[in-house]
């Protein structure tokens, strides 16, 4: 009898702890992949990053060639730098098709 | 076109000034002792005087303006000319005084000295501002 | 993502030194164009350049070098050699001229360094 009285009020109480679900389906772990986004919206962020870059360095080119005051080393390093970022995205983009086939490749 | 050499406007009108300096300098010594030029006065030394002007156009590649320099104008030398005694010769005048041209070829041959080494240095600004330019372009580059 | 990449202290700073030679250069063959005109007076970096850069540095801020500004202006310490008031001395000018297409060698080859380091860690291949 004095067990049942005790656990009544948790009992009582049960209703209102809800469960709360996460957003989406990842957990932050590092500030790399910030909460309620996946996979598919990081790798978008990444692309248009790359995408900025080269867009930068077209634009310090078409200076370039046409005439205006660009210092040439700056032109030089926004378009190693836009080259850069491309070779990163063509690597993970290589290493994404890899672990894709590996996974085809398993036998059930 | 392309603007890859940093400065060049600078160096290309000090260039220029320093020839146009070396120019008046040898016509002195050529006439040093023109008694009779085509006014029939002797000849006058001529000097040129520079002045700096204010660049902001293409060559300066971070868009400050920065000084240039032109020769403002090439003037004749107020002095007199100088009178030497010399009764034979055929523009003595009543007291057998030549007038000579009023050109001291030692301090003309030190000026010429000057303005060659001038030259010189804005030669040396030009080389490097090239080499600078060719090293930018090899950033990134895989030998 | 890509920014964090390139927005390294020393490759920040390493850029700054580049802008800042090219705009010396500048400033020296200036400088030297004038070295026979009357009047004319030296000019050169802003001195708060370098220390600002130190700061900034020391404090590991990219973001704080990046917002730096090198510019000239006329220096204060340079003594007339001659009557006509023209404060440039051509064997000094000539050594800075030397030293400043110096530090823009070590400047591209640091950025050089980095940069095929980025695409060894990318790669794993050299070249």
């Amino acid at each position: 009898m004095n067990t049942l009285s005790a656990i009544r009020p948790v009992l009582q109480n049960l209703p209102q702890i809800q469960f709360t679900p996460k957003t989406g389906n990842a957990t932050p772990v590092n500030d790399f992949m910030p909460v309620g986004e996946t996979f598919d919206t990081t790798l978008r962020k990444f692309v248009g990053e790359v995408n900025t870059k080269q867009l930068a360095a077209q634009d310090v080119t078409k200076q370039l060639l046409g005439g205006q005051n660009v210092p040439l080393h700056q032109a030089m390093i926004a378009v190693e730098e836009a080259s850069v970022s491309f070779q990163l995205m063509v690597e993970v983009r290589n290493k994404l098709m890899d672990s894709y086939q590996e996974l085809m490749r398993m036998q059930i | 076109m392309l603007n890859c050499l940093n400065g060049i406007t600078s160096t290309a009108a000090a260039l220029n000034a320093e020839r146009i300096r070396m120019d008046v300098i040898a016509e002195n010594i050529a006439n040093a002792h023109t008694t009779r030029s085509a006014d029939g006065k002797p000849y006058q030394r001529q000097q040129v005087v520079f002045e700096t002007v204010l660049q902001n156009q293409p060559g300066n590649i971070t868009g400050t303006p920065v000084s240039s320099v032109q020769v403002a104008r090439i003037e004749a030398d107020k002095h007199p000319p100088i009178l030497v005694h010399n009764p034979g010769h055929p523009d003595a005048d009543a007291h057998g005084m030549v007038a000579m041209p009023n050109v001291n070829v030692h301090q003309e041959m030190a000026d010429m000295l000057v303005a060659s080494r001038a030259f010189e240095a804005n030669l040396a600004v030009v080389r490097n501002a090239r080499s600078m330019a060719l090293q930018s372009l090899s950033i990134g580059k895989r030998s | 993502m890509i920014e964090a990449l390139f927005n390294q202290t020393n490759y920040a700073a390493t850029k700054k030194v580049l802008d800042a030679a090219m705009l010396r250069h500048e400033a020296i063959a200036a400088n030297l164009a004038n070295v026979e005109t009357p009047g004319y007076k030296r000019v050169d970096i802003a001195t708060s350049f370098s220390s600002e850069l130190n700061q900034a540095i020391a404090a590991h801020e990219p973001s704080r070098i990046n917002a730096l500004r090198p510019s000239l202006e006329l220096d204060s310490r340079a003594v007339a050699g001659t009557r006509d008031g023209n404060n440039i001395s051509l064997e000094t000018e000539l050594l800075n001229l030397q030293q400043n297409t110096l530090t823009h060698t070590v400047g591209t080859q640091l950025l050089s360094g980095a940069l095929l380091k980025l695409r060894l860690a990318i790669t794993g291949r050299s070249s």
